[in-house]
Formats: structure tokens, sequence, C-alpha cells
């Protein structure tokens, strides 16, 4: 019953944040955004004829007032047809369909790496004054720190251009390591820390001594007892750093020649591609209240303490 | 994906890093361009020409600093249309050395004596990849879908605007009638926005041109992944290059693969580790590096069209309404000094209204306009800015000397702005910047609200671009949506640049685009800095490499490779 309201309860928040979602961005674009149907013909650098511009108009409806565009274009996203591209011509829902793949790949790949080594790191680390931690905290200080485009550029001239170790592009497994890697470092610095501190303070309960005193050895101790109690403040981590994946997503899908979502972002930013810009930023407002619900439920269910609530 | 999924990441990059061979002989880096304003630019005819019949084979792993997002030339306004379009399309025309009209698709022309009607022969041994016959009936559908206002082209509509009714006279004969004379037709025809299109294409799948276009192309296109990866293949069958490259048959090149790095750096990593072959945007930054690495060489070419412009003015708006401050402001930029500072070298200073590589450019009539900060000085003084403020801008019955120059957040060229600023600075002017997005941008022209605008260029392959620049017809007004930012609207240049878009015999028209260039450097509505240039660079195993002379950019049909399949 529980899980069941909790997905209810999120879903219809879900619908809210979308048609907010739609409207800021609507408002948005039409404050800040110029003239559309120049932007539809690919903006300053386009020298459309007169003729063109009129057929424009009429044919998004951008003679129509402001509240009966607002209308069209909700009624429009509210049957599920997120329009057609005004720089690439295809329809949104395919042009994203197409790209979101890649990034999928990319950012659940730097997920796991970083998940993976936020634990190793921390649990070797906690509990211990020891200088292997203070070099491994100061590590991760700089990575946290550090903007995601110069830990990339760091590691293109590292790795790519000094050691020749690894390509700068390609749709190959090799082309994955750098882009993954930026992505991964700096979550994976910010979850260390988290979840040192948190195990820090696990190591110091008294079930932890009572498990020490039953004759576990360090090991089980750490991995069995300890991660488990640790990994609910992770789970929460992890709902807010995925907005870390998607930004960081842009830029390195830029910098290292990925196609993906956050390159088409941009793309689309850039050339004041509307429906682009819409169609992407509802995606993420969803995939947003998707990982939300996910992170809800798996805290219920790593931390019962909350079932007779 | 878990994390076991990298371990094969892990284990493939030992099948990494390899670099490719030395090769010897070959192509050598073109010369750092001398820095000296004002000198015609002339490039060596074998530019342009095939020198020696290459070796055919394998492929060439080229790196593209941006992916169009569609391959459909005609619709998009894209700078890399002009030799991406080459790839896949032909065109009527082809421009010779010196920027002259010459067949290509078309055998010949003839000119009605009112200039108002183009007939054209065509050739009758050309296909389109779909196996369509290339003849009137298919020039006529593509011209006439440019023409038609539902297809919403972004620029070649405007550039075929006198394009009135097309004819099939017989079935290689086409005539196109226009509604007035309009001499940069042929001009235009041979830009790489208007190559031709299938016609089945265009009548059963518009929509598919923009991944998988058909043209009679020496390539086609194999696989095209948007933002990642572009491969085209030979077509075995072409045979029909321009005359003027003198190349026969089809392209030497199995394949030629595109991927698209927008990060400088990591396109000069990927040439310098032998990872691609050739790179269509060469980081300026690395051009010494380049340079110098003898597996490499670096070619830079002044693009067709207008140069690069540091500030627009709007000469309705004050302080720039005084002609006296324009003019005291172009003799203010140290053009030299901006040209090393974000160039490094590589680019040309300029004070032409033309690009140096632009038929009928006037090197004589812009001469003037040179960095000159004492004649800066007495102009500013004549135009009666003579008071000091505290901070050393010149003052006016109590008014600063001082404007707003709006420039896109996105662009590449704003550190010609922030040159710029400086250089004013120095002569008492204050300048100050404000970036904001490119669509505001766009909406502030329409109202015409802005005292200045930032870097800007016009790309083109005659010298009529002048006339979409600075034409008082091309203004924003009512409506209508033009490239003329300036809003200068002189009748004396209106009547040059009309007359010379008319027509006329060489000498007529030299004569009249060098009275408009002495014209625009006497009213400054803008201030040309910078040739714009492109940089290609590529390994030495790449030869016969020719440049396109509609735009100065590579064309691959002529390019092979040392050892293919290697």
């Amino acid at each position: 019953m529980r899980f069941v309201r909790i997905i209810l309860w999120r879903l219809l928040a879900g619908v809210g944040v979308l048609w907010a979602a739609a409207s800021i961005t609507f408002v948005a674009m039409n404050v800040t955004g110029g003239d559309t149907a120049i932007a539809i013909l690919g903006g300053p650098e386009a020298l459309p004829t007169a003729e063109i511009v009129a057929q424009v108009r009429a044919e998004y409806g951008l003679d129509q007032p402001l509240p009966v565009q607002y209308a069209r274009y909700i009624g429009r996203l509210a049957t599920g047809d997120l329009g057609e591209s005004y720089r690439l011509r295809v329809p949104v829902a395919g042009a994203i369909a197409e790209q979101a793949g890649a990034t999928v790949r990319l950012a659940l790949a730097a997920g796991a790496l970083a998940l993976l080594i936020a634990v190793v790191v921390a649990s070797l680390t906690a509990g211990r004054e020891t200088p292997a931690r203070a070099a491994v905290s100061g590590a991760e200080l700089v990575l946290t720190a550090m903007p995601t485009f110069v830990l990339g550029l760091l590691l293109l001239f590292l790795l790519s251009f000094q050691l020749r170790l690894l390509p700068v592009a390609g749709e190959g497994g090799a082309a994955l390591v750098l882009p993954v890697g930026t992505l991964a470092l700096p979550l994976a610095a910010t979850m260390a820390q988290v979840l040192r501190q948190e195990l820090d303070a696990i190591l110091e309960q008294p079930f932890i001594l009572a498990a020490r005193t039953r004759g576990l050895g360090e090991a089980a101790v750490r991995y069995g007892h300890a991660l488990r109690h640790a990994l609910v403040p992770l789970v929460t981590l992890f709902g807010h750093m995925f907005g870390f994946l998607l930004g960081g997503a842009i830029i390195t899908e830029t910098l290292f020649a990925r196609q993906g979502i956050g390159r088409l972002m941009a793309d689309a930013t850039a050339a004041t591609d509307i429906p682009m810009v819409v169609g992407i930023t509802l995606l993420v407002a969803a995939s947003y209240v998707i990982v939300n619900l996910v992170v809800d439920l798996l805290t219920a269910a790593i931390d019962p303490r909350g079932a007779t609530a | 994906m878990s994390w076991r999924a990298l371990l094969p990441i892990a284990l493939a990059l030992a099948a990494c890093g390899g670099a490719g061979e030395g090769g010897r002989g070959g192509d050598a880096s073109d010369p750092l361009p001398r820095v000296a304003a004002g000198q015609p630019v002339t490039y060596p005819s074998r530019d342009y020409v095939e020198r020696a019949p290459g070796r055919p084979g394998g492929t060439l792993r080229v790196v593209a600093a941006r992916d169009n997002g569609t391959l459909d030339a005609q619709l998009l306004a894209d700078t890399n249309t002009k030799w991406l379009g080459r790839t896949t399309f032909d065109n009527l025309v082809y421009l010779d050395e010196r920027g002259r009209p010459t067949p290509w698709l078309a055998r010949s022309w003839t000119v009605s004596p009112d200039g108002r009607t183009y007939t054209f022969t065509l050739r009758e041994d050309v296909t389109f990849s779909d196996g369509e016959r290339f003849d009137a009936a298919a020039v006529k559908a593509n011209l006439d879908r440019i023409r038609d206002p539902a297809t919403r082209t972004a620029m070649t509509t405007a550039y075929i605007a006198p394009y009135a009714t097309g004819r099939v006279v017989a079935p290689f004969v086409f005539e196109a009638r226009l509604s007035e004379p309009y001499a940069p037709f042929l001009d235009v025809l041979a830009q790489s926005w208007f190559g031709m299109v299938s016609p089945r294409q265009i009548r059963e799948a518009p929509g598919t041109i923009a991944t998988r276009p058909i043209g009679t192309g020496p390539f086609t296109v194999e696989r095209y992944v948007r933002n990642q990866v572009l491969t085209l293949a030979k077509r075995r069958d072409y045979h029909w290059a321009p005359d003027v490259i003198r190349h026969s048959g089809p392209a030497y090149l199995d394949r030629i693969e595109i991927a698209t790095v927008p990060e400088g750096l990591a396109r000069y990593t990927a040439l310098a580790s032998g990872e691609r072959d050739f790179t269509t945007d060469a980081p300026a930054a690395n051009a010494a590096a380049i340079r110098a690495d003898p597996g490499l060489v670096l070619r830079s070419r002044i693009n067709l069209g207008n140069p690069l412009r540091g500030i627009s003015f709007n000469v309705e708006k004050p302080p720039f309404d005084d002609v006296r401050v324009r003019q005291a402001l172009a003799r203010a930029v140290d053009r030299e000094g901006l040209a090393r500072s974000a160039g490094l070298g590589e680019y040309i200073p300029t004070t032409g209204f033309l690009s140096a590589s632009t038929r009928y450019y006037d090197a004589a009539a812009t001469r003037d306009l040179g960095y000159d900060p004492a004649a800066a000085a007495r102009l500013l003084d004549a135009a009666g800015w003579t008071g000091r403020a505290a901070d050393g801008i010149r003052t006016r019955n109590g008014r600063r000397l001082e404007a707003t120059v709006l420039t896109t957040d996105a662009s590449p060229l704003g550190f010609v702005v922030i040159g710029l600023q400086a250089d004013f600075r120095r002569i008492g002017v204050d300048l100050r910047l404000e970036p904001i997005p490119l669509a505001q941008f766009a909406q502030h022209r329409t109202a015409n609200d802005y005292q200045a605008t930032g870097a800007g260029y016009w790309h083109t392959n005659t010298p009529d671009g002048l006339y979409i620049v600075y034409h008082g017809q091309q203004i924003n007004r009512g409506g209508y949506t033009g490239q003329n930012i300036t809003r200068l609207d002189d009748p004396r240049l209106n009547a040059l640049l009309a007359a010379a878009r008319r027509g006329g015999d060489e000498a007529t028209l030299a004569r009249l685009y060098a009275q408009a260039q002495r014209r625009l450097a006497e009213l400054v509505p803008a201030i040309p800095v910078l040739e714009n240039s492109t940089l290609v660079a590529y390994r030495r195993e790449v030869h016969g490499l020719v440049f396109d002379t509609s735009h100065n950019t590579p064309l691959f049909t002529t390019v092979w490779l040392e050892g293919p399949g290697a």
C-alpha cells in the first residue's frame, strides 16, 4: 500500500512538474527568444525573403495572440506531440530517441563507475587516520571543485595528446573512457566524501563493536554491516547527482565529440530551436521525477524504519 | 551496463595509440601569411587544378568542427556546407580561378540582351545516384523547390529571388526567366548551397534529403549518425567533375569518414596522433605546432565574400550617425596587432569591404582606412569631441563619447570586439560590450534598437555580397529581414551596387565595384578587420588537395592517399 501511495503521489506531482517546465520554457523563450520566425529560419545568419517569413508566421501561428499560442502549445504537448525541430526539420521525438541511447550509456557507465570508486575508496579509508586517507580526501576536494570542462580538457591533454593512450573521438569502447572518466570522477569524489563521513559515524556505533566482539573480521564488519547502513544517504545523494550527470553530459559530449542529448541540447539552445529545447526539457524533467521516485522506493526498501508510517 | 562492461574498454586500450607511418614528399605547409593590410591576395592556379593523376583507393578519415544536423544544403545557411555540399552534389556552373562562371553540369549558356533570360544547355551523360536522369526537368525541380516559400530555405531563396519561372525547352535545354536583370545569378548557382538534388527525392521524399541526400556528386552518403559520423562512399560511375579542375573519372578515395569534434585541441590531437588524416577546421591556436610537425601540412586560404567586420555601426544612431566618428574609429584599429594576438600570425589583417580573394576586390579603395591614431584623433576633434572626462574619455557638450556594442554570447569572434574596445579607449572612446543570446540579437535588429553590433561576416562567392550587406534595400524594415545591419542607405552607393547587379562587361563591373568600395571607404558603415581564413591541416600521406573556387574550401574529388588501405 505504502509503495502504491508513493508512486501515485509522485506521478501526480510529476505531471505538475512537466506542466511547470513546459510553461516556464514557453515564457522564457518568448521573453528572451526574439523573433521566432527568424529563429525557425536559421537565426541571424539567415536571409529569408519576406514571403518566407510570412509563410512561417502563418504556418506556426505566430501571428496569433500569446495566450492562444500558449493554449495550442500546451494542447499539442498534452497529446504527446513534441512537434518538429526548427533547425533539423525532423520530429523532435525522433531526434531525441536517436540521441538518447548514447547519453543513457554514458550516464549509466559514469554512475556505475562513480559508485564503484566511491564504495571502494570510502570503505578502505573510513575510520582510519592514515596518510592515504589524507591524500584521498585532498584529491576528492580538488575533483569536486574542478569544473567539468577543465577536468575533461586535462584528461584529454594528458591521456590523448601527451600519452596517446586514447582516441579523441570514435564509436568504440576506447572512446567512451575519457567522457565516462570525466563525468565519473567528480561524482565519485562527492559520493566518497559523503559515504566516508557516514561510515566514520557508523563504525563508532555500538552494533559495530558488538559485531567485532562476536569475532567478525574487518572486511565483514565494513562491507557486511557498516556499508549497508551508509547506503541510505548515498542513494538520496545519487538522486541529486542525476542533475550533475545531465549537466555534465552537455559538456562532455561536446568536448569528446559524442552524440547525445547534451550535445543536442547545446546545439538547440544556440540555435533557439524551441521545440527541441522544450522536448529535451520535458524529457529531463520526466527523468527527474522517475529517478526521485526510484530513490524514494529504494530508500524505503533499504531503510525499513518508516515501514509503519 | 554494469562496471563489468568497462573491462573490455580497459583491455581495448592496448589496441589503440598506433600512429600513422611517416610519408615522404607531398605538399608543404603554406608560409605564414604576410602581416600587411591592403595587399591583393592571389593564389597559384595549381591550388585549383589537379596537377597529376592520383592513386585510387583508401579511406580518408576527416575531422570537422561541427555537424550541420542536416545534409540538405539548399535549406541551410551553414558555412559547413561550403565543402560538405561538394561531396554529394554538383552544380550547374563552377567558377574559374578568377571568379568567372565556367561549365559544370551546364555545358554552356546564353543570356538574353535584356539580362532576364538565361538558357542553359546541359550535359547529357549525368545521372543522380538513384538512377534518375539529370536533365532540364531536374534543374526546374530544384530551382522551383528553392523558390517555393513553403520550402522555407534560410538563404537560397533570397539568392535567386529574381528567378520567376523555369521552362523545359528541350530535354537538356533549360530556360530561367528572371523578373529583373540579375548578373550574380550564375555566381550564385555555383555556390555549394545550390547543389542539384534528385527530382524523384524532391517529389517523393523531400524529408529524407536531410539524412540521405541523393545528388550527382562524386560521393554518396553511406551512413550518417547525427553528431557522430558521416561516411561517404565513392560513386564509381562519376565522370563529370568541373572542367576547371582538370580531373577525369571518379574520385580517388573509396571512402570519406567524417567525425565531428567541436574542441580544437581534440581535433589537433586526432590529427597529430594519426587517428585522423585531415581536418577541415584546423585550430589557429595549434597552427604553429602543425607547421612544426614534419608529418603534417597546414594550408590557409582566404574565404570569398565579405571579410570579418570587427564592428558594424548603426549609422542611424548617435554617436555613429556622424561619419567622422566612424572614420576615426576605423583608423584607430591596430589590425596587425589584432591579427597577431588573436590568430597567432595565422590571420590576415584587411581594410577591405570585399575579401581579397573575391572578384573585383580593389585593394587601393580602402588603403586610407589603415591604422593612424593621430588621424583618428584629428577626426574626432573636428567632430567636436574635444573635451575630456576624468577617465580620459572624450566629451562634447558634457556628453561622453561612448556606445554599446551587441555581441552574441555564442560568437567565437568575441575576441575581435575586445581588441577593438582597447584600441578605441586609446583615442578616448568608451565602447561597452553587451553579450546577448543569438535570438535576442535578432530582436534588437528587427526593432532597430542598437548602436552597433560586434563581429560579423557574410560568405558568398560574388562581389554582390556588398549589395546584401550594405544596400539600402537590405535594411530590416516593415517586416523585411535583410542583412544590412548598418542601416546605411546611401543613394550613390545604392545606385552603384544596383547597376553592378544589373550587369555589364568585365570592365564595367570592375569600375562599378571599385567605385562602390571607394564609397564604402568614405562612409565606413563597418570596420573590416581580418580576412576570414579557412585553415585546413592534413597528414603528409594525403595528396592532391584542390581548393574550391567558390569558397576556397577543400574539394575532395581529387584527394588521394599514399599507400591506400594501409
